[in-house]
């Protein structure tokens, strides 16, 4: 998300990223962003009518190509995120401060608190 | 070499993504440095297994997924604490918690294959959701390749930062250093306990996502990709939301 903030800042966007935790109904602000965001909640899911709609939206909006590049951005942070998990390490500084700001309001802190016993 | 993965689906994969999965394949049927091929290969069927195990199922939908006692539904030929560390981190990582590795590693698993195995399903679950979202079935296992788990420990790796033992880039050897070639940060350094791990994982993640030097340079578009360097970030940070990980 940090890094997602700091590319759409120095293109100077206008963008809502609670559109992405599902805490703002708004536009996220980045071209074709619902659409890919609709194949990332169908790849994660079984709903495989769900997917190759999604697919093919994302096929016929942007190409086959760009459908393989996000399939890869995708599976790679399902894959990712599960290291984090596991591991416990810890976000690294920079980001904390470059997110202070957004963290609790798009509910990101609650994943923190998922990790206590 | 690029080999033809995938086959009748209405996607165009990048060759070097195709390249990359090539050597994952390869690597994840290969010894590794705790555990040998076969044994790999058996984590990575049981991640595929576990999407169908109903106490997996019960303990996503419990408010506490310890407040269930239960048996996964396992494929039988990987110890209990293993099919539980499978089946946690493949169904419900949100919510593993430190207490829960110190019962994994008090009932015999050690740190280091804790971290093997983490990157044999993290492996895993990339590979499947890429093949999942284009449209393939799940890519083959290949047979497993003889030969013995090197049993390399960093002697530099400490407990100063996450649950398990890290190895520090300053305090690294060449080899170890290597995993921070793309980049520095924290989720590069989770899987350094297992170096060959961690640069075979990060092998995969450099060509599906990004290299460490593309992710660090804002201020220009992926010259290789067909989606916009927003765009990627759109998807990371989704896929992260959806998981709820905080990371």
């Amino acid at each position: 998300m940090a890094r997602l903030r700091e590319n759409l800042e120095q293109n100077e966007n206008e963008y809502d990223l609670g559109v992405i935790t599902g805490t703002s109904d708004g536009d996220v602000g980045i071209e074709h962003g619902a659409l890919l965001m609709d194949y990332a909640d169908a790849a994660l899911g079984d709903d495989i009518q769900r997917l190759n709609i999604a697919r093919e939206i994302v096929i016929a909006t942007l190409g086959e190509e760009a459908c393989g590049d996000a399939a890869g951005v995708i599976s790679t942070f399902n894959a990712i995120d599960r290291v984090a998990d596991a591991t416990g390490i810890p976000v690294e500084e920079w980001k904390l401060e470059s997110s202070e700001d957004f963290r609790a309001s798009l509910g990101i802190e609650k994943f923190k608190e998922l990790h206590l016993d | 070499m690029e080999q033809n993965l995938y086959q009748n689906i209405p996607i165009k994969v990048r060759s070097d993504i195709i390249e990359a999965q090539g050597r994952t394949l390869i690597r994840l049927a290969s010894p590794g440095t705790w555990f040998a091929g076969a044994e790999r290969l058996r984590i990575a069927k049981e991640v595929r297994n576990a999407k169908n195990c109903s106490f997996c199922k019960q303990q996503k939908e419990a408010i506490s997924p310890n407040a269930l006692t239960g048996k996964h539904k396992s494929l039988a030929d990987l110890s209990r604490p293993i099919v539980e560390i499978i089946h946690r981190i493949t169904t419900d990582s949100s919510r593993l918690t430190e207490s829960w590795l110190d019962g994994i590693l008090a009932q015999g698993v050690s740190d280091a294959e804790y971290i093997e195995i983490i990157g044999v399903i993290a492996t895993t679950i990339s590979l499947d959701t890429f093949a999942h979202s284009i449209g393939s079935d799940s890519l083959t296992l290949p047979s497993p390749v003889g030969g013995e788990p090197s049993r390399i420990r960093p002697a530099s790796a400490t407990s100063d930062m996450a649950w398990i033992p890290t190895v520090d880039i300053l305090k690294a050897t060449s080899e170890e250093r290597a995993i921070y070639a793309e980049g520095k940060n924290n989720v590069r350094r989770a899987l350094s306990l297992v170096t060959a791990e961690a640069r075979g994982f990060f092998d995969l993640v450099d060509h599906q996502y990004l290299s460490g030097s593309q992710i660090a340079d804002f201020k220009n578009e992926v010259s290789d990709r067909e989606i916009s360097r927003a765009q990627i970030e759109l998807l990371s940070s989704r896929v992260s939301a959806l998981n709820q990980c905080y990371y």
